[in-house]
């Protein structure tokens, strides 16, 4: 990815200097793995989880299906497992991408200017920590639908993270940036979209991160509630089936779906703030 | 004023920048008290003093990023209430948005000083003025991938493009090594007569004044106020081997310490009196 985009993209090239030379940290830090501790833990898990499904005997043991069974099981589930993947990003792609742009949008509006922010900050003291699981209820009885629904709570998981991050990133950026917005003459929409936008985007960032986690927490609860299909969904259905090593490997699945969503994530961030030091 | 063959000396009234009975104070802290300062256009001027002094409060005013708690500040007759593209601003670092190329810094200046004209030309302008700097080789880089010298002559190539009559600079080579430091002395000189523009140049550097400068103010500290205007009588161009360390360069140099010294010592006889008049309370 790094070499395209130095190639692609001069202007990169800066920020793939200094990744480069340091291709066996970089594959491992994507996996969340940092030298060989990580992995002996996961082995050290992986024995524990063996020893428990099979090496002792007690009344619950169905209820821990052994690495092995596991492992085969999720093979055989992944078409299903897909499936459902599919259709949680029909409702969380649209939803959370929604989100995002409002929560900047409006966080720029209301970091940036004293008035907005004097009208809407009690509101959003009051809103903003609020559980969003709260609403899944009320939103599925209120919304027609249960995309809509499940959209709908997935939306506010992720609006204010973000706009209160947006909120923070422009209300705190550096007085430097201003002043030469100021002396360049700046109209306050080219101010906001070539200055504050990017002078926030490492704030935008974190709160998009902290977004895509309760994105995902959202959908996943919204699901046991109410969907037909999904990650959620899928189980859902086999803790009702009490087919538990289904269950395990959807678990596992959506482990892995969500490393991999953070990490996409991450790789944009990368490029979009290479030019921090 | 011996060989002053740049001068304007005689200056109409309201033409310039003026300064007048100008007063700041920051939370009841009073930072520049009294200042009353002409400079004629074209003229470099130096605000020479030591940190706190407020130099860089008052060229902050002038360039209308600050107002002033009472006085007039104004260019050709017209009051400063703000930042205006007439008077471009250097700043010490940071004056380039670090998220844009080189040529994307300027090409944004470029907008708001051409509206008219299309981005390709603008495009060509901020190349052209990038070349001037010797920064030709660079356009598409990001400044944190530059050094600092770099990153000052282009902001300075900025400031340029923006085709202010005014330059402001606030300590703009504080921050780099002898070398690059005196090599951008030599470049901000050669910008400033081609076309002539008026410069007021913050530093706490006596040299760095007094190679620069047609006249050096100086302000003493806690509060900020001009304690001596004094003026530079080399003709130019001038010949950095030549002038530093001659004799005439030496004795304005210690001229201007001398004073600095002499303002040092009434203050801290001012501040004895009055502890001493405390103490009898």
């Amino acid at each position: 990815m790094a070499a395209i985009s130095s190639v692609a993209n001069p202007a990169l090239q800066a920020g793939c200097l200094r990744t480069r030379g340091g291709g066996a940290v970089r594959r491992a830090r994507w996996w969340g793995l940092r030298g060989k501790e990580g992995i002996l833990f996961l082995l050290g898990l992986l024995l524990v989880w063996q020893f428990i499904s099979t090496g002792i005997s007690f009344a619950g043991r169905y209820l821990f299906p052994s690495p092995v069974v596991t492992f085969k099981t999720l093979w055989i589930s992944l078409p299903e497992l897909f499936t459902g993947t599919l259709h949680s990003f029909q409702i969380l792609v649209p939803s959370m991408a929604l989100a995002v742009l409002l929560g900047i949008v409006w966080g720029l509006l209301v970091g940036t200017t004293p008035a907005l922010n004097r009208m809407f900050s009690p509101f959003a003291r009051f809103a903003s920590p609020v559980p969003p699981t709260i609403y899944i209820p009320y939103a599925i009885a209120l919304l027609p639908t249960f995309r809509t629904a499940a959209g709908f709570v997935v939306f506010v998981g992720v609006f204010w993270p973000v706009f209160l991050n947006t909120v923070t990133g422009a209300a705190s950026m550096p007085q430097r940036y201003r002043d030469n917005a100021r002396i360049l003459g700046l109209g306050k929409l080219e101010y906001l979209w070539r200055v504050v936008l990017p002078a926030s985007l490492p704030h935008i960032f974190s709160g998009i991160s902290v977004g895509l986690v309760f994105a995902f927490i959202m959908l996943t609860v919204a699901e046991l509630f109410g969907a037909s299909s999904g990650l959620g969904r899928f189980i859902q259905l086999y803790a009702d089936y009490a087919d538990y090593p289904r269950m395990v490997a959807g678990i596992i699945y959506t482990g892995v779906i969500v490393l991999l969503s953070m990490e996409l994530l991450e790789q944009i961030k990368k490029r979009l703030l290479f030019w921090q030091k | 004023m011996t060989g002053t063959p740049n001068h304007l000396p005689a200056v109409a009234a309201g033409s310039g920048l003026n300064v007048e009975a100008l007063r700041f104070a920051y939370s009841g802290t009073p930072i520049l008290l009294d200042i009353d300062l002409s400079i004629a256009e074209g003229e470099f001027v130096c605000l020479l003093g030591p940190s706190g002094c407020g130099k860089t409060t008052l060229l902050r005013l002038l360039a209308g990023l600050e107002a002033a708690n009472s006085g007039a500040l104004s260019w050709n007759g017209a009051p400063i209430t703000g930042p205006s593209l007439e008077r471009g601003v250097v700043f010490q670092d940071y004056s380039l948005f670090p998220w844009m190329t080189l040529t994307q810094n300027i090409t944004l200046a470029l907008k708001k000083s051409h509206p008219e004209m299309s981005a390709r030309w603008r495009q060509n302008l901020a190349e052209e003025y990038l070349e001037m700097v010797g920064l030709a080789a660079s356009a598409r880089q990001h400044p944190s991938t530059l050094s600092g010298g770099m990153q000052q002559r282009g902001a300075i190539a900025r400031t340029l493009a923006l085709g202010s009559p005014v330059l402001l600079m606030d300590e703009p080579f504080g921050a780099l090594d002898p070398i690059n430091r005196a090599k951008l002395q030599d470049l901000v000189l050669d910008v400033w007569s081609n076309p002539r523009k008026t410069v007021v140049f913050v530093t706490h550097d006596v040299e760095e004044a007094i190679y620069l400068a047609d006249r050096v103010v100086m302000l003493g500290s806690a509060p900020g106020r001009i304690i001596q205007e004094l003026r530079i009588p080399f003709t130019r161009p001038r010949v950095r081997r030549a002038l530093v360390g001659s004799p005439e360069f030496i004795f304005l140099r210690e001229q201007i310490d001398e004073r600095f010294r002499q303002d040092i010592l009434q203050r801290i006889d001012a501040d004895t009196v009055m502890a001493g008049g405390g103490e009898g309370i």
